[in-house]
C-alpha cells in the first residue's frame, strides 16, 4: 500500500487497527463465494467518527473500499474486487440499548447474530429473520444484505425489523435515517433503500431494530410424498387453510437420498419431504394450527405423517435438515448455493424445471428450501478441480436464473446480487429500474468508491 | 504432480472440503480475543487451501496465523465438513521447520529441550524433579513441568493428598516428556523420552498417574513412548485415578468446573472430574461452554510462550465465564490451565477484586480435607 494512505489511516484507527499483512490480504480477499481478489489494507475502525475519516480520505484519493460484516456472503459482496480498502466492522460490536417497553434494539453493525439472539432472550424477545449464518454472520452484514431464513412466510425478512440507521455516506457525511417509532412516513425512506444496499451507497454504523416476543409454544409436524405435485399442492392449500406456518421446508427427493446415503436419518425415500412449524402463544394454538396442515397433507396423500409430541420428538424431525450442512460440505469438494425465489405457487414448476437443468448439464443438483416464502435453494455439487464440470455449473446455474424469471420469481431471496448474479440483473430487472439503480448510486458515490463492481451497475 | 509438503499429503480431503463457511468463527478463543479473521481456523484454511493450490509457498509472513492456535480443537465441533484444523496446523509447521522456516519461539522452545530437561531449562533442584528418594512403588507420580516449576503449590498438596490417601507411589527424576515439540513442528527428544521410560521401569511400577493431561496423551499415543504400552503400564490422568475414592468432606461453596481441552475434547474425559466435584460441593455449576463446548484457557499448542498476550486475554475470557456462574471456586485438572487462569486472574483488575479462586481438583480436595477452604 502506498505509504502516504497507510500513514494516513494508520493516524485515523492507530497501528494495531491496521493491516497490510499478507495473512490478512489472503483472509480478506475471499468470502463464503467463489470470488476473490488483492486488496492493498484493511482497516478496523471503532467507531462511526472512524469511519468517517476513513471515507474522506479514501473519496479524497478515490480508492475503492469494501465493507465487512462476517464475510459468511454468498455471493462475493465482501470481496474487493476493485483492491483497495476492506472495512472490517466486527469490532464495532455493542448492543447499546435494548428497550422492550420500545419494542427497540440499538446495536452496532459487528454485533453477531446469534449474540443479539441470546441478549433478546434473556428478555423473552428475538429478532425473527433466522438467517442459516447467524451463528457467526454479524448483525450489519445481515442489514447491508437484507438477509432472510427460514422464518420468513410469517416473519418476513430483515428489511421488516429496522426501524433506523446511522449510516457514513460515501463522502464521510454521517447520516442518521428513520428514528425509535413503530410508525413513520417522514419523507423518503432512506432506511428501506439502505437495508440490502450491499455496501454500495454507505457504511450502516448503528441499527435500531424492532424486536418480537419469543412466541411461547410450537408444533412441528413431517409429511412425505410420492409425488411431488401432490407436495406443491400441499403447500399452496396450506395457505389456502388460513395458517401461516413459522416455518415451512421441502426438501427434494436428490435431497432425501443424499441425506440416506449419508447419515442414519430415519426418513422415507420418496419424492418430497414438507417439514413444518407452527407456533403461537398457547400450545393448544400451536396444535390448532398444525392439525390443519395435517388434514392438508392428508388430503394430499402424504405417505408418511409425524407429528413431534415433544421438544425432543421436533429436533428428531428437524435433525435430517440440520445435518444437511454438513451432509452438504462432506459429499462432493464444492457446491455452489443458489437462493431463487418464485411465487409460492410456483415452487412445484421451479423443482421440476431444476430437475432438468441437472439431466441437461449431467450435474448432481439436491434441492431444499422455504416452501413457505416461495424460496429455494438448489445446491449444484461438484469437484472444483473439474474444470470442465465448474462450466457446467455455471451454464447451469445461468439457465436457473432464466427459470426463476419466468415463473415470476427473482435471482435472488435472500443472498443478494453481488459479484456472482451481477450479470444477470437485466433478466428481472428492465432498463428503466437499471438505470435509476445507477442514479442512485451515482447521487450517493459519485467517485464510486464504496464496493465498487458489484450489482451491475456498471455498464 | 507431487505435493510439496506433508500437511497437504496427510491432510488433503480435509482441505478441499472446507467450503469457508466461518462456523468455525463461533467458538475459536483465539479469534474471540483477536477479533481478527486471519487468525480464526478458516483464514488458517484460506491460507492453507493457498498452499494446496500453489498459489503460495510456505513463507516467515505465515507464522502468525499457523502458530496462532492453542490446538483446542473446539472449531472441530462446529464444522459441518469434520475439518480438524488443529491437527493440520501442527503437521504444517512441521512443514516448516523442514522448510528452514522457524518460529522464533519454538525454535527456542526445541533448542532448550535439545540440552535441557524441561521447557523452562531450569536446574532440576527442587525436591519434586530431584527427589531423595526414588523407590519402588505400584504408582509413578508423573508432574509435569508446569506443576514442577510454576504450580508447585499446587503439586505440593496433591502429593499430601496422595500421602494422606496412603497410596503406594513415587517421583522419579523425570524430565519434560518433549510433547510439545510435536505440537510446535518438531520431533519429540529420543533421549528424554528414553529418560522417563527408563525411570519409569525402574520403579516397577505398573501405573502412572499424570498431573498434566498433555504428558497423559504424549504417553498414551505417541509411538516414542510405545514401550511404556509395550510394558503394559497404564497410564492415567490424576482425575481418573480419584474418581472412585470417596473424600467424605463437602463443602456448601459453589463450585465450577474448566475442562482442559487434553482431558476433555481431546481424551474424552467430562465425567470423572463432575463426579468427584458433584460429591464434593452440592452446588456445582457449569459455565456457558462446557464439556465439548469448553472455552480454552489459552495455554496450549506452544501459544503461551509465543503469544502471551493473546493467550492470557483467553484465560480472561474463560475467567470472565466462570464470574458469571458466581462461583467461589474455578477448579480444573491441568496445571498449565491452573497457571494461565491464575495468572489472568491477577493481570485483569475486574478480574482481581472477584472472590471466585482457581484450584488444582486434588490440591482443592486437600485443602476441603484439611479444613483450608
Amino acid at each position: 500500500m502506498d505509504e502516504h494512505v497507510k500513514h494516513e489511516l494508520i493516524k485515523i484507527v492507530g497501528k494495531k487497527h491496521f493491516s497490510d499483512a499478507l495473512i490478512d490480504r489472503i483472509t480478506y480477499s475471499m468470502d463464503f463465494s467463489d470470488h476473490r481478489h488483492d486488496l492493498e489494507g484493511a482497516v478496523w475502525p471503532t467507531s462511526t467518527e472512524q469511519v468517517s475519516q476513513i471515507l474522506q480520505l479514501a473519496n479524497r484519493l478515490k480508492i475503492p473500499v469494501t465493507p465487512r460484516g462476517a464475510g459468511t456472503g454468498a455471493t462475493g459482496m465482501a470481496v474487493p474486487i476493485q483492491g483497495g480498502i476492506v472495512l472490517d466492522l466486527v469490532r464495532m460490536n455493542k448492543i447499546l440499548r435494548i428497550s422492550i417497553e420500545d419494542r427497540l434494539a440499538v446495536l452496532q453493525p459487528g454485533v453477531v447474530y446469534a449474540d443479539l439472539q441470546k441478549a433478546l432472550a434473556n428478555h423473552g424477545f428475538c429478532f425473527p429473520p433466522d438467517p442459516a449464518s447467524g451463528k457467526v454472520a454479524t448483525i450489519g452484514g445481515n442489514v447491508a444484505t437484507n438477509a432472510g431464513g427460514i422464518k420468513g412466510a410469517k416473519y418476513g425478512t430483515t428489511k421488516d425489523y429496522v426501524l433506523g440507521l446511522e449510516v457514513v455516506l460515501p463522502d464521510g457525511r454521517i447520516m442518521r435515517t428513520g428514528g425509535s417509532c413503530m410508525k413513520s412516513v417522514s419523507g423518503f425512506d432512506l432506511t428501506r433503500l439502505m437495508v440490502g444496499s450491499e455496501g454500495l451507497l454507505g457504511v450502516i454504523t448503528e441499527i435500531r431494530l424492532k424486536i418480537n416476543p419469543i412466541p411461547a409454544a410450537t408444533a412441528t409436524a413431517l409429511g412425505a410424498f410420492d409425488q411431488l405435485s401432490l407436495a406443491g399442492q400441499a403447500v399452496s392449500q396450506v395457505m389456502h387453510s388460513g395458517i401461516i406456518p413459522s416455518v415451512c421446508e421441502i426438501l427434494d427427493r436428490y435431497t432425501i437420498n443424499l441425506l440416506l446415503d449419508h447419515t442414519q436419518a430415519d426418513l422415507p425415500r420418496c419424492a418430497a419431504l414438507i417439514l413444518v412449524e407452527t407456533d403461537g402463544t398457547t400450545q393448544g394454538e400451536a396444535d390448532f394450527q398444525m392439525d390443519k396442515i395435517i388434514e392438508v397433507f392428508k388430503k394430499n396423500q402424504a405417505v408418511l405423517i409425524k407429528k413431534a409430541n415433544s421438544a425432543v420428538e421436533a429436533a428428531g424431525l428437524w435433525q435430517a435438515r440440520k445435518s444437511l450442512g454438513s451432509v452438504i460440505t462432506r459429499a462432493k469438494p464444492n457446491f455452489l448455493v443458489e437462493d431463487v425465489t418464485v411465487p409460492m405457487s410456483r415452487i412445484t414448476d421451479l423443482l421440476l424445471g431444476i430437475e432438468s437443468i441437472a439431466q441437461k448439464y449431467k450435474l448432481d443438483f439436491i434441492t431444499f428450501g422455504h416452501a413457505g416464502d416461495g424460496n429455494l435453494h438448489p445446491h449444484a455439487l461438484y469437484d472444483g478441480s473439474n474444470r470442465e464440470e465448474v462450466s457446467r455449473v455455471e451454464q447451469a446455474a445461468a439457465d436457473l436464473f432464466k427459470l426463476a424469471c419466468d415463473l415470476g420469481g427473482t435471482l435472488t431471496g435472500e443472498h443478494g446480487i453481488g459479484l456472482s448474479k451481477a450479470p444477470f440483473m437485466s433478466l428481472e430487472h428492465d432498463p428503466a429500474a437499471l438505470e435509476v439503480m445507477a442514479s442512485l448510486k451515482k447521487l450517493f458515490d459519485p467517485n464510486n468508491i464504496l464496493n465498487p463492481g458489484k450489482m451491475g451497475l456498471e455498464i | 504432480m507431487t505435493n510439496p509438503y506433508q500437511f497437504i499429503e496427510k491432510f488433503h480431503d480435509q482441505l478441499i472440503h472446507c467450503s469457508r463457511c466461518g462456523f468455525c468463527q463461533v467458538s475459536c478463543p483465539v479469534y474471540q480475543v483477536t477479533l481478527r479473521p486471519a487468525l480464526n481456523p478458516r483464514g488458517k484454511m484460506q491460507i492453507l487451501k493457498d498452499l494446496l493450490e500453489g498459489r503460495l509457498s510456505l513463507n516467515p509472513e505465515l507464522l502468525d496465523t499457523l502458530f496462532q492456535c492453542t490446538s483446542c480443537a473446539v472449531c472441530a465441533q462446529h464444522c459441518p465438513a469434520g475439518v480438524k484444523v488443529a491437527e493440520i496446523l501442527q503437521e504444517a509447521r512441521k512443514d516448516l521447520v523442514r522448510e528452514g522456516i522457524f518460529h522464533p519461539t519454538s525454535k527456542g522452545l526445541s533448542e532448550i529441550l535439545g540440552k535441557e530437561k524441561n521447557i523452562y531449562g531450569q536446574e532440576n533442584q527442587n525436591s519434586l524433579t530431584s527427589p531423595k528418594k526414588i523407590r519402588k512403588a505400584k504408582i509413578v507420580y508423573f508432574i509435569g513441568c508446569v506443576g514442577s516449576f510454576r504450580e508447585t503449590d499446587s503439586t505440593h498438596q496433591t502429593l499430601i493428598l496422595l500421602d494422606r490417601l496412603k497410596i503406594d507411589y513415587t517421583l522419579i527424576d523425570e524430565v519434560c516428556c518433549s510433547g510439545v515439540l510435536a505440537q510446535v513442528g518438531y520431533e519429540l527428544n529420543p533421549s528424554l523420552v528414553n529418560h522417563n521410560i527408563e525411570a519409569i521401569l525402574a520403579t516397577g511400577a505398573k501405573t502412572v498417574l499424570t498431573g498434566c493431561p498433555y504428558c497423559y496423551r504424549t504417553f498414551t499415543h505417541r509411538p516414542e513412548y510405545q514401550r511404556l504400552r509395550e510394558e503394559r503400564i497404564k497410564v492415567l490422568p490424576l482425575v481418573r485415578f480419584l474418581k472412585e475414592i470417596d473424600f467424605g468432606v463437602t463443602t456448601t461453596k459453589r463450585v465450577t468446573y474448566h475442562d482442559p481441552c487434553d482431558l476433555g475434547r481431546h481424551s474424552g474425559i467430562y465425567e470423572d472430574p463432575r463426579q468427584i466435584i458433584r460429591k464434593l460441593a452440592p452446588d456445582f455449576v457449569e459455565m456457558a461452554h462446557s464439556r465439548e463446548e469448553a472455552i480454552c484457557c489459552g495455554a496450549g499448542g506452544g501459544m503461551r510462550g509465543a503469544y502471551p498476550g493473546p493467550s492470557i486475554a483467553m484465560a480472561g475470557l474463560r475467567l470472565q465465564e466462570a464470574i458469571a456462574t458466581d462461583a467461589d471456586f474455578l477448579l480444573t485438572g491441568c496445571n498449565s490451565c491452573l497457571h494461565n487462569l491464575k495468572n489472568a486472574k491477577k493481570r485483569y483488575s475486574p478480574l482481581r477484586r472477584h472472590k471466585v479462586e482457581v484450584y488444582d481438583l486434588a490440591h482443592f480436595i486437600n485443602q476441603l480435607q484439611e479444613k483450608a477452604v
